[in-house]
């Protein structure tokens, strides 16, 4: 679980979410940003234009009925500077002297006439003769020596001059550009905020389906008595969690089913078991000859091996639904192998059999010690019951990535290939074997009911090789308060 | 089983369970008891099993080992009995037919029972309960059992309620002395040389000299594990040990019961 919380953020599908929604939400919020823009500028060079028609016909109009006397340029050019100081968007703040606007009439034959603006004049006059402009609409102008280009309005007065008005672009695009760093600014805003509502809103949402994974996983196969949390809004997650939490209760009623068959079978069958056992027991205590005692003793161990074939195939068959019921505590599998070892030992020396632990140390999981203990024990009955004399044994413990990993070799004749392929399948054993083919079996339910898996085959160099894994649920935490506590004893 | 033939050299029938029991309790009296303890010549169980054929072999076993057997088939019978008579040690079955095992033992305990219980269970997994009273002192068994290690689980409850003298460092069963401290066994005043496990499991068989004690009792006592092995890794490892304690010329002390356990000889 350490690992999931640690998990970067970036990884997570909150912000993958937010990252696409975000992506979106600013596109959209940069195309209406740009539509407001043009609309904005439009109406900016829109209402510029209309002042410069405007301007430029009252000044024809007044260039029209100035009598062309000494006062001429003294009245036009005051009309002229007049109309240039009501100039729309001006920049108020700077208060230069009002070179925005110029005012430029031309003889008939193209000569300057009258000048009113900053300059001589001379270069709106090439700029104006290098560009076509038609009368009546205003149009920009490139002037050499200017940052900005004029817009220019002209008009054709009936004395054959003409009259231009020009009008700088400067504070228009001056105001055009505090607009789109507000903009900017703005859109920058509305993205980041968008960001981080989308953000935690998802994340919110998606801790709710995490805790119900997490809580489902928690579930497992032993405890199914256990819910995913559910939460009181209707939507997807919680109908999420209620529809987990209802098939947890289909589960847990058939697995309640399942125990109780089994759990009646073994008590129906060990109930008559154990009277007859006992029965057996008391007259053989009345037996005082030898010959007499021996079928009753065969019976017994017979009804023994009944027994232990009875739980073994209980088990497997639970195993086999996943309804093993396991109870879990820290077992040490190199302590464990020790002391089987420590039991085996002796048999297997008789056999002629030599025996070898390879390990590095403790190595602690969370598992049903009953089950463990007695499915390592089935490992090694098999062995010394297979195994001809004169043959190896090779235990290794060791760790591997998440999972405590225990293989057992020898250098035997190895699986008979006609049961290799279905090894761990009930009832299947090899030709010379007596036992009652649950062996394997057994071994690979109580292995997967511990989220374990189990392989068997033959080595190349011969001789049967079984390789078990349980996944290391006990971390270094659980394992210090075990050393501690064999350290103290 | 596999036994060989070697095995088998020292094979003799199996009495009376009672018998063993009577021979320690004598035994007891007499020469050095290696439990410590002594016991009661009528011990009041109280047995709650409602399947009929089970309590009939039980009730006449324990009788033979010399307990005062009161048999309840079902709950009722069994708070009723639990009132009147004052006993020392409970057997009860888990599935009676008026209520759940556990139950009845819970409310006998509020009714005031002291005594320990021993569960038998036939269910396939150990109930967490069960484990719980386990650890409160009490004790279960599977079935099907071995009368031998219901025996010796019935004695080791006693030992466990009743006062404890101080623990033994030497046991002495006849000629054979184990030191517990130095962790040394001598035969006639001659060392033994005992591995580790050798000396645990000979400790096991002197501490039950008398008594028989099957190999799932060895199993659960000397290598902690509760499994049935179908091969006779026991019996290897008794063969051993008394290859070293049954030396030549002398008086054989282990003993096989063929199809019940082992006895050390205490006589």
């Amino acid at each position: 679980m350490s690992s999931k919380t640690a998990k970067p953020v970036m990884r997570s599908a909150a912000w993958r979410i937010s990252l696409w929604a975000t992506l979106a939400f600013a596109c959209g919020t940069l195309l209406v940003f740009i539509f407001l823009h043009r609309f904005v500028a439009g109406d900016i060079q829109r209402r510029s234009d209309a002042w410069l028609s405007g301007e430029v016909e009252v000044l024809g109009d007044v260039a029209e009925r100035t009598p062309k006397n000494a006062l001429y340029d003294r009245v036009v050019g005051e009309v002229a500077e007049l109309a240039g100081k009501e100039v729309p968007n001006k920049d108020l703040t700077e208060n230069r002297s009002n070179d925005s606007v110029f005012f430029l009439q031309t003889g008939s034959d193209g000569s300057l006439k009258l000048w009113v603006g900053a300059g001589s004049g001379e270069s709106h006059l090439k700029a104006i003769e290098g560009t076509k402009i038609v009368p009546d609409r205003p149009t920009d102008l490139d002037v050499r020596g200017f940052e900005f280009p004029f817009r220019v309005a002209s008009i054709r007065i009936n004395d054959g001059s003409f009259i231009y008005l020009g009008l700088s672009e400067r504070d228009e695009l001056r105001v055009l550009r505090s607009l789109r760093l507000k903009f900017f600014l703005l859109w920058l805003l509305l993205v980041l905020l968008g960001f981080g509502i989308v953000f935690f809103t998802t994340r919110r949402m998606l801790s709710h389906v995490r805790e119900i994974a997490e809580a489902a996983s928690r579930i497992g196969h032993s405890d199914l008595t256990a819910r995913v949390p559910t939460t009181k809004r209707n939507d997807e997650v919680s109908h999420l969690a209620l529809t987990l939490n209802r098939m947890l209760d289909r589960i847990e009623s058939s697995m309640h089913q399942l125990h109780t068959i089994t759990d009646s079978l073994a008590h129906d069958l060990r109930s008559p078991l154990t009277a007859i056992r006992g029965k057996l027991e008391v007259s053989l205590s009345a037996v005082t000859q030898i010959e007499q005692a021996e079928p009753i003793v065969s019976v017994i161990e017979e009804l023994d091996r009944l027994t232990d074939f009875l739980n073994k195939s209980l088990d497997v068959a639970e195993a086999k639904a996943d309804a093993l019921r396991l109870n879990r505590v820290p077992v040490d599998l190199d302590e464990l192998l020790r002391i089987m070892i420590d039991l085996y030992e002796p048999s297997m020396s008789e056999k002629g059999l030599l025996i070898r632990l390879q390990s590095s140390g403790a190595l602690t999981i969370e598992a049903d010690a009953a089950l463990l203990h007695r499915m390592i024990a089935n490992l090694f009955d098999n062995e010394l019951k297979h195994v001809p004399a004169a043959c190896t044994i090779n235990l290794r413990l060791s760790t591997e990535d998440d999972a405590a990993s225990f293989i057992m070799e020898d250098d035997g004749p190895g699986f008979d290939p006609e049961v290799l392929s279905h090894l761990f399948e009930r009832r299947v054993r090899g030709k010379e074997s007596n036992g009652h083919g649950l062996g394997l079996a057994f071994v690979d339910a109580v292995t997967r009911a511990h989220g374990g898996a189990v392989t068997a085959g033959n080595r190349e160099s011969g001789g049967a090789q079984i390789a078990v894994t349980f996944p290391l649920l006990a971390n270094e935490q659980s394992r210090a308060p075990m050393a501690a506590m064999r350290g103290a004893s | 089983m596999t036994e060989s033939r070697s095995l088998h050299d020292n094979v003799f029938i199996f009495q009376i369970p009672g018998c063993t029991y009577q021979s320690c309790f004598v035994a007891g009296l007499i020469a050095e008891n290696p439990s410590g303890m002594h016991y009661d010549p009528l011990m009041r169980l109280l047995l709650v099993e409602d399947e009929i054929d089970i309590q009939s072999f039980l009730r006449s076993s324990l009788e033979e080992a010399g307990y005062q057997v009161e048999a309840a088939a079902d709950g009722k019978t069994a708070e009723r009995l639990a009132v009147d008579g004052q006993f020392d040690i409970l057997i009860v079955d888990l599935g009676l037919p008026d209520q759940d095992g556990i139950s009845l033992i819970f409310k006998l305990r509020q009714m005031g029972l002291h005594a320990p219980v021993l569960i038998l269970s036939a269910r396939r997994s150990v109930d967490d309960r069960v484990r719980g009273l386990e650890q409160g002192g009490d004790d279960y068994l599977t079935k099907p059992f071995a009368l031998a290690e219901l025996l010796a689980r019935l004695r080791n409850l006693l030992k466990r309620n009743s006062p404890s003298g101080t623990e033994a460092t030497r046991l002495r069963v006849l000629d054979l002395e184990l030191d517990l401290l130095r962790r040394e066994a001598t035969r006639s005043g001659e060392l033994l040389q005992l591995t580790t496990q050798e000396f645990v499991l000979l400790e096991f068989l002197c501490r039950n000299a008398g008594r028989v004690v099957t190999r799932s009792m060895i199993l659960d006592q000397v290598w902690g594990m509760r499994i049935q092995p179908d091969t006779n890794v026991v019996d290897v490892h008794i063969y051993r040990l008394r290859g070293k304690v049954d030396g030549l010329g002398q008086q054989p002390l282990i003993r096989t019961l063929r199809g019940v356990g082992y006895v050390l000889k205490d006589r």
